[in-house]
């Protein structure tokens, strides 16, 4: 069986990390860098955000798309 | 009484004119509930992110008011019919409505409503956090390489 490298990196809440950076769905700027180039909110497991913030940021997102300041599919620059 | 945000889309094309008719009916309805306009704040024009109704921009206004549901609905029931309005969204703020420093809130309402440009403070904030969207990239191909 082959062994898995298994690649370990600390990963620390970048909202716990820097308070001053305020999740708001006003604010399509910040939220722009946690979604794909397609629009998809990307996963905890990979931003390594903390469940509270993750929940923030989720609704923050589906906030702004749904009052088009940001895009539901993420092909259109906006 | 509550404290809702509302973020209101009207048509590119309307009158600053008609966009402060549309305003001034709004805070009737609220008056009439016994309630309270805070805040009003026009962004001015924007690219939608996507189209709606086949319009590319909308005129953004930001309102924030203290009020009961019934506005709410009534509100929104007349959005709903208005032909000039894009498209609306209320968020509830508060529960239960606390007044944060009276007397500073109507100063700030009145030059608000003076000031059409309101939207330098907002543009600046945001630039400086996307700068580290660089940085944002890195875990995600990271991720990608766990995968293989």
């Amino acid at each position: 069986m082959k062994k898995k490298k298994i690649f370990h990196r600390a990963k620390v809440c970048r909202f716990c990390a820097d308070r001053d950076i305020i999740i708001d769905y006003k604010d399509p700027k910040v939220l722009r860098s946690f979604v794909s180039e397609r629009g998809k909110i990307i996963p905890r497991r990979i931003f390594g955000t903390c469940a509270k913030h993750q929940r923030e940021l989720t609704e923050a997102i589906k906030r702004a798309r749904q009052i088009a300041l940001m895009s539901y599919s993420g092909s259109m620059q906006g | 009484m509550r404290r809702y945000e509302m973020i209101t889309i009207i048509k590119a094309d309307v009158a600053e004119d008609e966009i402060n008719t549309i305003l001034d009916r709004m805070e009737k309805i609220i008056q009439e509930e016994n309630g309270e306009v805070l805040k009003v704040d026009k962004w001015g024009l924007r690219k939608l992110a996507y189209l709606i109704r086949k319009e590319q921009q909308g005129f953004y206004i930001l309102t924030e008011y203290a009020g009961t549901p019934a506005a709410v609905n009534e509100i929104e029931r007349i959005y709903k019919i208005d032909e000039r309005i894009l498209k609306y969204m209320t968020i509830k703020l508060q529960d239960v409505y606390i007044a944060d420093e009276p007397s500073e809130d109507e100063d700030q309402e009145e030059s608000d409503l003076e000031e059409t440009e309101t939207d330098s403070s907002e543009a600046e904030v945001p630039e400086a956090v996307a700068t580290d969207s660089s940085e944002a990239d890195v875990p995600e191909a990271d991720a990608i390489d766990k995968a293989e």
